[in-house]
């Protein structure tokens, strides 16, 4: 069981060290002078469409291990993702005044996320048929 | 060093929220509390650690480490379109409202308390 436990925490230091660093990294790649929060916009909003394409497709596709998916999908994208930054980021616009920027980022966190998430379940199934049919074919 | 701090706090931050989610399966409610009590919580936690903590290292570790990879933003938006695929449109609304708001509040309670 501690043997167990430990393997799992391997695969998520594995995965949470990745994803929390490619978000650190686009927070500072899209730092932009107004102070509005493109990194932790892009990072969410990529996440939100993969996430239902690894679990709906790439992990039957490649034949993934649960270890695998647990990295890439908990570990990896669950880490890269972030809601708590969301709320703080939200937080500082509005102390800022900053009407404008916190209607865009809300407006995109909000709807953005949940219908690329609907969008990534849609490629997910699209991409599988596409593998049918062309399984089919030969 | 920045990016092995941020990596270890989020290592940390992923193997409690996956500890967490495990509990789901063993909880007799239809609908995705955990994920749910994560994220308000994790809120709050930012909040708390914004307004407490002035050493930059140990922020990163906590804050953007720790906190980011604690709440998940990926995993909330697959569920919602779970629940929206099963059709089951008013726990979708629910836990959409619910998360935004209590998620917001979280961070502004942590950050006066």
């Amino acid at each position: 069981m501690v043997k167990e436990k430990g393997k799992v925490f391997l695969l998520l230091l594995i995965g949470a060290f990745i994803g929390s660093n490619l978000r650190y990294a686009e927070s500072l790649i899209f730092k932009t002078s107004d102070g509005f929060p493109l990194g932790t916009l892009i990072a969410n909003l990529s996440g939100a469409l993969l996430l239902p394409f690894l679990i709906h497709y790439l992990q039957d596709r490649y034949n993934l291990s649960s270890q695998v998916v647990l990295t890439l999908s908990t570990g990896l994208l669950g880490s890269y993702t972030t809601f708590s930054t969301f709320t703080a980021d939200t937080y500082r616009l509005y102390e800022n005044g900053q009407w404008q920027s916190l209607l865009i980022y809300l407006t995109f966190t909000l709807v953005g996320g949940f219908l690329l998430a609907l969008l990534g379940n849609y490629w997910a199934a699209g991409q599988a048929f596409n593998d049918y049919v062309r399984s089919r074919r030969k | 060093m920045n990016f092995l701090i941020v990596g270890f706090g989020a290592a940390i931050g992923a193997f409690i929220r996956n500890e967490l989610t495990l509990l789901q399966s063993k909880i007799p409610v239809d609908f995705p509390v955990i994920t749910l009590l994560i994220n308000i919580f994790g809120a709050l936690l930012l909040g708390i650690f914004t307004a407490k903590i002035h050493n930059g290292a140990i922020l990163l570790l906590l804050g953007t480490g720790f906190c980011g990879g604690f709440t998940t933003f990926g995993t909330f938006s697959m569920e919602l379109s779970q629940l929206c695929f099963q059709h089951r449109l008013w726990r979708c609304l629910l836990y959409f409202v619910l998360t935004y708001i209590f998620g917001i509040l979280g961070f502004i309670v942590g950050i006066h308390i």
